[in-house]
């Protein structure tokens, strides 16, 4: 009798946590990727990875909390019951990691020590050093290695996915790939996909992501007729190094230490920036927010950069976007705690960011949509774990995990949370396989009809054959590429008005219509990087149009997708508190009518035409009523009041009279649960 | 649930050599301190007794040829058997490397490369010395017909330790050629003891290796003085004199020997109540 | 593009402005086992390129620089970061990550050219881009993993030092890139070619085999060390060390200290070395006498 088996795509966090714990239920694993599993992009996570922890509960967190703040964190576009599963698997996930030996920093007693990241009071955050996402990935890395080396896991690295196989009830029976060296075309039957190839950041041309990440996997499930979700949810890092080839991290403890940010008045100023004077400096930040000066919160240190160099025109440089942040006039002593982030400029840049201004900008950092999952919860609203429906995609057999799937962090991710949800996702996959496959009752993919396989080859084959064989002289696939990097930075990035989004979904259909036509310098049939490239690039424009039209369509602010038109302005503080008072009834009653119309997934298809088409699914926000976010609104408080009292009313009606706010009285029901 | 179950590979078909790789490179890196380098170290310093003069050098010499028909046996369990170990997998080791100075000019490649040249210098030298001095093997007809005065071999006699040690270096080709040889020597012992101390884990850290290089550049140091200072006894030598003093001492030495033997012939034709009767007078003399 | 962007800021401190254009020589190799040569390339510089940017735009060009069609330059890359270890090759005659080699600091030392070679310890599979399988075997073959019974909730793991914690962590960043090993006199090319009529499991298992009779290198020793110093790893840490006692292991080393030279993430490779020749010693001196 033929053996289970699965097909991995991708060996990311998510990838190897997958094939570790089927590997250990005894399913054979075939464990494919671009790159040496171990070079996978998790390394380049720097910060930790967010649980509630044994110190953090004593000083009243609990697993409650943390999924409060992922689902606030994400403007509640997430749907509940996975969150919370997730935040309540977190402490498990730690202690596992930390016992396949994560080097985790370590307090002078010799616990796990914590940091405080973005978006919580609590020291949750568990961290390796400056390389926490590296130190995560090589414990999985190594637990693989150690079932790959006794046969129970096959790596096939330097693989390229060029999609699923359908059999003709629509069930994933495997995948067609491609070997990157020997550009062999070969089929891998499968009882189930699983599909964990990272985010699409390549879209944008550069990114803070890595090569490998073109999105083009997700592509080719989402041609086979999988559904992409959330794709306009697009998380931009406000500092960044912006570099020829990528965009590198610049951690914001540089404006914490008193980094100041400013950009000539004069439009590029050929000066070098320490003899331009300070009454031609524009420090924008610090006049536009006075309060907050340069350490205004993330969004809106990121909306001011992009708009002081794309709407003022005011980038430091004509061909690249980018301002100063400076650390010139600190003493030394305060560059010193900054140490190692100074480093890193100094190494890629090749410049001293003690005695030079560091030139930065806003970069594309992680993609919160994905492919759509499924999932199926408990009474008490978590997951039923080994439920057939969890992480599975709408094709049956073929699923989705990590930065691929579009099921955890909603508009925004927390800082911290996306290496938890990576592993999480992986975990749980592995029980629910089991289940699809002792559902499939032997009909394995091993006993299916050659001919399926012998299909999907051939089709696959002869589409690499004509490319090879294209005439010259055509489009040039990496000049397409920084094309449709530079339209979709200006237009799907940080801020977003209709009629560009508009104007950039027709510049992106011409772009495709061109790329159709791009011909290869390279011809040959040995490691031919320029063919994978090309078709990796085609697959760029699905997602790349999703991503777009979902931000057309979605007129309103949420997390990270952020429309100036549909913004909703604070509360004059000057006015009477009448006034006052029915403004910010009317603010309420304007975010409730949003909150009906908006707080929907976006749902993408493939229609007929190749066009993505756009649905809209409820979401399940049973769990924690969804609420504004009103930090660092002018007004928040009178809004507060108004919101608070309402809800009061609300949850009087029905049933007790207890005047809490919602959050209490879910809090309750969760830990009654 | 228990992981996954992981047979290891064993080598079975490997050589032997292959198979203890471990085992013979460790004895390798022990040979070059003892015996060899220990050995080359009382070497040294019993050369540099020259500077004492030749009658110094004279009684060290003798001191060691006192084990007399035992010598041959202890140089060469101690001293050739363990050398040419030392030198035959030195040669295999230097084989199975690939030197990249002209890409990394770090100091610890740089003396990689120097252990691996004075390796081939020492070799060469040890070998033309031990041809120059003894004429390698102790056969007559050998050291008649091969190793003689026309191939320069057997230049040393023990008995006339300083004047023929002078008279071999006499020419400054061989003092140069030995100058080479003993410093490449002391280098490569003084090296190997850093490197050893670090195979075998007696230093481990940088800043331990650190002051372990100190210490064995001392140790360098001090013989490379020792082993010239030999070298300046030798060329100060004054060649009559010396054999003038060897030529008495052995003459002095053999009627010493004859004495003995004509008493011990002269005991031993006594019967027994006779020298129970010489003792008894010679104890009353007392 | 005018002159005026040298003028920036990022340009070095150097009396006379960085070239308007360079050329890069490439030793390139269409298949394995084949013969290499060298192609020039012009590249025009722009600000803050790295190696990587450089084979960009030779990848969008292809052509040489006498005008002549060619294609793209094969190479191996990913995060672009200095923390994945893909972009490994030999630039300007040394070992290290394509991303973090500043075309302006190469172009200080030789304002004409940039020269990129593949790395000479593994096989090349085409130009810069070289198969270092052997690598991942010798991880394998040090068992560089914390055997745990299982992926259940067992807990957390054990209490750790602080201060020993900071000594794993840098073994920890190892992220396999191979500088090590391409500057380590000892560490030998082996390069199998599949024999005619040979399958690729029969090939795989011969190549695995002739790997494991090569020396391990420094990576994997140091990363022995890690695992021997985790109070789990420790229970299986005869294992590794019998491991690096057999053929290929730890000695093979013949002390150059190269590897902690060119190790990109300074690990104190050196010093594992050290630990692990006692560890050995000590481990083989037991199991002899305890056998």
């Amino acid at each position: 009798m033929a053996k289970e088996r699965v097909l991995v795509v991708g060996g990311g966090l998510a990838g190897l946590a997958a094939t570790m714990q089927l590997a250990e239920q005894g399913v054979a694993v075939d464990l494919m990727s671009l790159t040496p599993v171990k070079r996978s992009h998790s390394v380049c996570a720097q910060g930790g990875i967010n649980s509630v922890n044994d110190l953090t509960r004593q000083q009243g967190d609990n697993e409650y909390l943390h999924f409060d703040d992922t689902v606030y964190g994400g403007d509640f576009l997430q749907h509940q019951p996975p969150v919370k599963e997730m935040t309540e698997w977190g402490p498990k996930i730690i202690d596992l990691m930390d016992r396949l030996g994560v080097p985790f920093n370590r307090t002078p007693e010799g616990y796990r020590d914590q940091r405080r990241f973005g978006g919580t009071l609590f020291k949750r955050t568990a961290f390796a050093g400056a390389t926490t996402g590296q130190q995560l990935l090589y414990a999985l890395d190594e637990q693989v290695r150690r079932w790959e080396t006794a046969g129970s896991v096959k790596k096939y690295e330097f693989w390229d996915f060029l999609g699923p196989i359908l059999d003709e009830n629509g069930v994933c029976r495997g995948a067609v790939a491609q070997d990157l060296v020997t550009m062999e075309i070969r089929t891998f039957a499968a009882d189930a996909v699983i599909v964990a190839t990272g985010g699409c950041g390549l879209i944008f041309g550069r990114s803070t992501m890595s090569m490998a990440c073109t999105g083009s996997a997700v592509a080719r499930c989402f041609r086979a007729g999988a559904k992409y979700g959330n794709g306009e949810f697009i998380q931009v890092h406000p500092t960044a190094i912006p570099g020829a080839d990528k965009l590198r991290l610049m951690s914001e403890s540089a404006r914490g230490e008193g980094g100041r940010v400013w950009v000539p008045r004069i439009p590029q100023d050929p000066r070098p920036p320490k003899q331009i004077p300070e009454a031609e400096r524009y420090y924008f930040l610090e006049e536009r927010y006075p309060k907050y000066k340069n350490l205004v919160p993330r969004d809106i240190a990121t909306r001011e950069i992009f708009s002081i160099c794309t709407e003022d025109g005011l980038s430091v440089e004509k061909d690249r976007l980018c301002v100063y942040l400076d650390l010139t006039h600190l003493p030394r002593e305060s560059l010193n705690k900054l140490g190692g982030i100074l480093e890193i400029y100094e190494k890629f840049q090749g410049v001293d960011p003690r005695e030079v201004p560091m030139k930065i900008f806003p970069a594309v950092h992680y993609s919160m949509g994905g492919l759509w999952v499924d999932y199926e919860r408990t009474p008490a609203g978590g997951l039923k774990l080994g439920a057939i429906k969890n992480q599975v995609t709408n094709i049956p057999g073929l699923y989705a995990i990590g930065e691929c799937d579009y099921q955890y962090h909603g508009a925004n991710r927390l800082g911290a949370n996306s290496l938890l949800s990576c592993i999480f996702s992986g975990l749980i996959v592995a029980p629910t396989v089991q289940t699809w496959i002792a559902s499939l009752k032997g009909k394995l993919a091993a006993d299916q009809p050659a001919a399926l396989y012998d299909a999907a080859k051939k089709r696959h084959q002869d589409e690499h054959n004509a490319m090879l064989k294209r005439p010259g002289g055509g489009e040039n696939p990496y000049l397409i590429h920084q094309e449709l990097g530079n339209i979709m930075t200006k237009a799907a990035t940080v801020v977003r008005h209709n009629d560009a989004l508009r104007d950039a979904y027709k510049q992106v259909q011409a772009l495709e219509a061109r790329a159709a036509k791009c011909s290869l310098s390279d011809t040959g049939n040995w490691t031919n990087q320029n063919v994978v490239f090309t078709k990796a690039l085609w697959d760029m424009f699905p997602i790349a149009k999703c991503i777009l039209k979902g931000a057309l369509q979605r007129d309103e602010c949420r997390g990270a997708h952020y429309k100036p038109e549909f913004s909703m302005p604070g509360i004059d503080a000057s006015a009477s508190p009448e006034e006052r008072r029915r403004l910010a009834e009317e603010w309420v009653d304007t975010f409730d009518a949003n909150t009906k119309k908006w707080l929907k997934s976006t749902v993408a298809s493939l229609g007929p035409d190749n066009e993505p088409v756009i649905t809209y699914e409820d979401v399940d926000t049973s769990l924690i009523t969804p609420r504004p976010r009103l930090y660092g609104l002018v007004g928040a408080d009178i809004i507060e009041e108004v919101w608070k009292q309402r809800q009061a009313a609300k949850s009087a009606a029905p049933k007790d009279t207890n005047g809490s706010h919602s959050e209490k009285s879910a809090a309750a029901a969760a830990s009654a649960s | 649930m228990q992981g996954p179950r992981i047979i290891s590979v064993e080598a079975n078909s490997a050589s032997f050599f292959s198979r203890n790789e471990f085992l013979i490179r460790r004895l390798h890196s022990l040979t070059g301190l003892v015996p060899v380098g220990a050995y080359m170290c009382i070497h040294l310093i019993t050369n540099a007794s020259t500077l004492g003069g030749a009658p110094m050098f004279q009684k060290n010499v003798d001191l060691i040829h006192s084990l007399g028909p035992a010598l041959p046996i202890v140089e060469w369990s101690f001293i050739f058997l363990p050398l040419i170990f030392h030198a035959v997998v030195g040669v295999a080791i230097i084989r199975s490397g690939n030197p990249n100075l002209s890409s990394y000019h770090y100091v610890g490649n740089v003396r990689y490369v120097l252990q691996r040249a004075t390796a081939w210098i020492a070799l060469a030298f040890i070998a033309w010395h031990v041809f120059h001095m003894h004429g390698w093997f102790h056969n007559e007809w050998w050291l008649e017909n091969v190793a003689n005065e026309d191939l320069g071999g057997h230049r040393f006699d023990p008995k006339h330790a300083a004047s023929t040690a002078a008279l071999a270096l006499e020419a400054p080709i061989r003092k140069l050629a030995y100058f080479i040889g003993v410093v490449s020597c002391v280098f490569h012992f003084a090296n190997g003891l850093w490197t050893m101390g670090i195979t075998w884990g007696v230093w481990t850290t940088a800043a331990a290796q650190k002051r372990a290089n100190w210490i064995c550049g001392a140790v360098g140091i001090v013989m490379t003085v020792v082993g010239l200072s030999a070298l300046v006894g030798v060329a100060k030598t004054d060649v009559v004199a010396a054999q003038a003093y060897e030529d008495t001492k052995l003459q002095m030495k053999q009627e010493e020997e004859q004495r003995v033997a004509a008493e011990n012939k002269r005991l031993s034709s006594l019967t027994a109540e006779e020298r129970l009767a010489e003792r008894k007078a010679r104890e009353a003399n007392h | 593009m005018i002159q005026s962007t040298s003028h920036d800021s990022s340009a070095h401190d150097t009396h006379h402005a960085p070239p308007a254009q360079f050329t890069v020589r490439v030793l390139r190799q269409d298949v394995p086992g084949g013969s290499s040569y060298w192609e020039r390339h012009t590249v025009k510089r722009e600000n803050d390129m790295n190696v990587i940017s450089v084979l960009q735009r030779i990848a969008a060009n292809a052509e040489t620089a006498d005008g002549e069609k060619t294609t793209p330059v094969a190479w191996d890359c990913n995060c672009l970061e200095e923390v994945c270890g893909a972009c490994t090759m030999v630039v300007n005659g040394k070992v290290r990550q394509a991303c973090s080699a500043l075309v302006d600091k190469l172009l200080v030392d030789n304002p004409e050219e940039i020269e990129l070679r593949p790395m000479t310890k593994f096989p090349v599979v085409r130009d810069l881009m070289v198969s270092r399988a052997r690598l991942f075997r010798a991880l394998q073959k040090v068992k560089a993993w914390i055997p745990v019974d299982g992926y259940y909730d067992m807990g957390s793991g054990p209490r750790v030092s602080a201060e020993s914690q900071e000594q794993a962590y840098p073994l920890s960043q190892c992220m396999s890139c191979g500088c090590c090993l391409e500057a380590c006199p000892q560490y030998t090319k082996i390069e199998l070619k599949q024999e005619e009529g040979e399958t690729a499991e029969a090939f795989q298992a011969r190549q695995k085999e002739a790997y494991d009779r090569g020396f391990v290198g420094a990576h994997a020793i140091s990363q022995v060390m890690l695992f021997n110093k985790h109070p789990t790893g420790a229970m299986n840490a005869g294992e590794r060390l019998d491991a690096l006692t057999a053929e290929g292991g730890i000695q093979a080393c013949g002390n150059a200290q190269n590897c902690v030279a060119v190790c990109p993430k300074e690990i104190p490779l050196t010093t594992s070395i050290g630990r692990a020749g006692r560890a050995t010693t000590v481990h083989v001196i037991k199991k002899f006498f305890d056998r």
